[in-house]
C-alpha cells in the first residue's frame, strides 16, 4: 500500500523517505502478521532475555507501556537497552522512558508525545537530545489522538475522527493526522482524522498471567489494552505466573486475551523503579537523581546508564541495588498505603529528596 | 510555625485557582499548581467536585497528593478505572465541565504552548514536554482554565507552537476551527486573574493581586493586556484559615507551593 500523509508535517520534519512511517498505519501488514501466528493455546514461558532477543528487532516500532512510572515495563526497556537493539522508533503516551534509551543509539526515533516528570519538569536530557538531532522527531500527539490510534487499531477500524487537535501545531508535525471536514455535514465541520496505528513490538508489564498469556492487570489500563491488539509482537511480563484456572476463576482485571501474546515472562518487581499499582512504591530517590544526571548532561547520563542499566544483569542487580530488602519491605507499605489498601494512619510518605549526600542504595 | 510565613506567590495562585473551582463540577486536572488548586478547593468551598484525570483514574477518596496523573492517588478506591481513549472520551462527549492547565507561553487568545520554544521545530531553544494531554483537555472539556507564573517570557504576541488551541487561531475563532466546548474562560498568574473580552476573544484584566498595577502585570506582559471600565478590583486573598490547609493538608512537602531557593 502507498500512504498518502500529511505533507505539511512531512516537509515541517524534514522526513525525505516516508517509508519509515508506514508500518506504523499498515493495518494491512499488521494483519497478515497475526495472521500467519500460531493461534494454539500453548505455553509461551520464556526468559526475559529470550524474549526480548527473540521478539524486538533492530528498527522496530516499540511500544512503552503502563503510565510514565505507573506499571511501566521499565525492566523491559533496560534489557532492550542491555542486549544493544539498534534504531528503534519509540511509541507510547507518554514516551517519559525513552530518554535513557538515546544514549548509545537503541532509540534514536520517536513518535512524540511526552517525555518528563510531571511537578519535577520537563526532561533535559530529551530536550538537548532532540535539539542535537541524537533523537529524530518523526510524529507529534497529543495523548488523546495517540490513544485513539490504538483504540482504533483494536476496533479493527481504519481510523476515527477526532475533536482534539484542531487549530494546534500538532497537525503541522504529524504526518498521520489530517484535517477533514466531517462526511456526515453538510458545512464547515472539521475534525482531525487518527489513522488505526500498530506498533512493532510492545512489552507491557502485569500483576499476573498465565502460561498462554492471559493477562490481568488492576489501576490504569491507559492505552495498553488497545496497544496489545494493535501490536504485532507482544511480550507480558508478569509480577507472577499463575494457573488458567486462577485467570478464570479471578477474571476481574482480566484484559489481555493470549492470542494477542507471543511471550509471558515471570519477571517480578518489573516496574522498578517505577510503580505498580497495589504492589510497591515508586523509587522516589532514583528518578529525583535520575533527572538530576540529566540536567548534567552526557558524561552524568551515560556514567549513570552504565551504571544502572548495563551495570546491572537482572531485576536482581536492580533491587539490590536500590536498597534489597528494606526498599522491598518500605515500598510495598508505602505502596498499600497511597491505594488504601492498609491502615494508612500513621504511615509517612516524607522523606529526604535524593542529594549528593544521600548515602548508597537509598532510593525509597 | 507554618502560619507564622507570609504567603509566597505560588500560594497565591494555588488559593486563586482553587476559587475558579465550582462546586459540583466534573474537573479535568493536570500535574502541577491545578492539582493543588483543585486539592484545596474540595477541602474547602467545593467539596463535591469530581476529579478526572487522563491515564483514567477518576473520583479517588481522598489521600495524599498525587506525583503523578498517573500515581495511585489518582484513583484511589476509585469506583472505576477508564482506559485513556475513553476518558478524553468523557469530556469530548459533555461529561466534564472544567479542564486547568499549566503552559510554557500563552497568547492573547489563550493558545498556549507546552511543545519547544525557539523559532526552529528541529533545533529547538529548548524541547518542552509536549502535548501530553494539553491539547486534549484544551480541545474537549467545556471551559478552560490556565495558570502559571507571569512574565513578557510568557505571556507572549505568539506561541512558538500553538499545542493547545484557545479562542483563535490566525483570525479564525475556535468555533470555525471545529473544537467543541467555549475555551479558556480564565488565566490565574503570579500577577492577577485573566479572562477574555467576548467579542475579540482576548485577554483581559479582571482582578490583579494586592500591590499589583495594571501598569506592571502589562510590564509583565508581551501582548496588551485589555482593560475593564473601571476600577480594576483587587484580588481576595486566602485567610490564615485556608493558608494552613494549603501547607499542612495540601502540599506538606511544599512540592508546588514552595518559591525555590526558599
Amino acid at each position: 500500500m502507498k500512504f498518502s500523509y500529511n505533507q505539511e508535517a512531512v516537509k515541517n520534519l524534514k522526513i525525505e523517505d516516508t517509508s519509515i512511517l508506514d508500518r506504523l498505519v499498515d493495518y494491512r501488514h499488521a494483519r497478515d502478521w497475526r495472521q500467519k501466528k500460531d493461534h494454539s493455546q500453548r505455553d509461551k514461558r520464556m526468559s526475559h532475555s529470550e524474549a526480548i532477543a527473540e521478539f524486538v528487532s533492530d528498527g522496530d516500532i516499540w511500544y512503552c507501556g503502563g503510565f510514565g512510572y505507573v506499571r511501566t515495563s521499565i525492566q523491559s526497556d533496560w534489557e532492550v537497552i542491555r542486549q544493544g537493539k539498534k534504531n528503534l522508533q519509540s511509541i507510547g503516551s507518554p514516551n517519559t522512558n525513552q530518554s535513557y534509551g538515546v544514549t548509545f543509539g537503541n532509540m534514536p526515533f520517536t513518535h512524540a508525545s511526552y517525555a518528563g516528570a510531571e511537578m519535577r519538569g520537563y526532561d533535559k536530557y530529551f530536550s538537548e537530545n532532540v535539539k542535537r538531532g541524537r533523537v529524530k522527531i518523526l510524529s507529534d500527539w497529543s495523548h488523546g489522538l495517540m490513544a485513539l490510534g490504538f483504540k482504533a487499531a483494536q476496533l479493527g477500524v481504519t481510523g476515527l475522527y477526532s475533536k482534539s487537535g484542531l487549530g494546534s501545531d500538532l497537525v503541522k508535525y504529524n504526518p498521520y493526522l489530517k484535517v477533514m471536514n466531517n462526511p456526515m455535514v453538510d458545512g464547515n465541520d472539521p475534525c482531525v482524522f487518527v489513522p488505526a496505528i500498530f506498533p512493532d513490538v510492545a512489552c507491557i508489564h502485569v500483576h499476573a498471567a498465565d502460561k498462554f498469556g492471559n493477562a490481568r492487570m488492576y489501576g490504569p489500563a491507559v492505552n495498553d489494552i488497545a496497544a496489545a491488539a494493535a501490536t504485532r509482537k507482544l511480550i507480558i511480563t508478569a509480577e507472577e505466573i499463575v494457573s488458567n484456572t486462577d485467570i478464570r476463576w479471578n477474571n476481574k482485571g482480566v484484559v489481555i486475551p493470549f492470542q494477542n501474546v507471543d511471550a509471558v515472562v515471570e519477571l517480578p518487581y518489573g516496574a522498578l523503579p517505577g510503580y505498580m499499582p497495589g504492589a510497591y512504591y515508586w523509587a522516589r530517590r532514583w528518578w529525583e537523581k535520575c533527572f538530576a544526571m540529566m540536567s548534567e548532561g552526557d558524561e552524568a547520563m551515560e556514567g549513570f546508564i552504565k551504571e544502572w542499566i548495563l551495570g546491572t544483569k537482572n531485576i536482581y542487580d536492580v533491587v539490590k541495588k536500590l536498597g534489597g530488602s528494606d526498599f522491598i519491605i518500605n515500598n510495598r507499605k508505602l505502596a498499600r498505603a497511597a491505594e488504601a489498601d492498609n491502615e494508612d494512619d500513621g504511615v509517612s510518605f516524607k522523606y529526604e529528596p535524593w542529594s549528593p549526600n544521600t548515602p548508597p542504595n537509598v532510593y525509597d | 510555625m507554618a502560619e507564622s510565613k507570609p504567603m509566597n506567590p505560588l500560594e497565591m495562585v494555588a488559593y486563586v485557582l482553587s476559587k475558579q473551582v465550582n462546586d459540583h463540577e466534573v474537573v479535568y486536572i493536570g500535574t502541577g499548581l491545578p492539582m493543588v488548586a483543585a486539592i484545596l478547593a474540595k477541602k474547602t468551598h467545593a467539596p463535591h467536585i469530581t476529579f478526572v484525570y487522563e491515564s483514567g483514574g477518576q473520583d479517588p477518596i481522598a489521600g495524599g497528593m498525587p506525583w503523578s496523573v498517573g500515581g495511585p492517588e489518582t484513583y484511589r478506591k476509585s469506583p472505576m478505572i477508564m482506559e485513556m481513549a475513553y476518558s478524553f472520551g468523557q469530556a469530548a462527549c459533555g461529561l466534564v465541565d472544567t479542564g486547568f492547565l499549566g503552559f510554557a507561553q500563552l497568547d492573547m487568545y489563550g493558545n498556549a504552548n507546552t511543545t519547544m520554544i525557539g523559532d526552529n521545530y528541529l533545533n529547538p531553544k529548548v524541547r518542552l514536554t509536549g502535548s501530553g494531554g494539553n491539547n486534549d483537555v484544551g480541545s474537549l472539556c467545556e471551559k478552560l482554565v490556565f495558570v502559571g507564573i507571569q512574565s513578557p517570557q510568557k505571556f507572549v504576541p505568539k506561541c512558538d507552537f500553538i499545542t493547545t488551541t484557545g479562542l483563535m487561531v490566525d483570525g479564525v475563532s475556535r468555533a470555525d476551527l471545529g473544537i467543541l466546548g467555549k475555551g479558556p474562560v480564565a488565566v490565574v498568574s503570579t500577577a492577577g486573574v485573566y479572562d477574555f473580552e467576548p467579542k475579540s476573544g482576548r485577554m483581559r484584566i479582571k482582578t490583579l493581586h494586592p500591590g499589583v498595577s495594571a501598569d506592571l502585570a502589562q510590564l509583565a506582559s508581551g501582548f496588551e493586556l485589555l482593560r475593564p471600565e473601571g476600577e480594576i478590583p483587587v484580588t481576595e486573598v486566602p485567610s490564615p484559615e485556608i493558608l494552613e490547609i494549603l501547607r499542612n493538608e495540601v502540599d506538606p512537602q511544599g512540592f508546588f507551593i514552595s518559591m525555590p531557593g526558599a
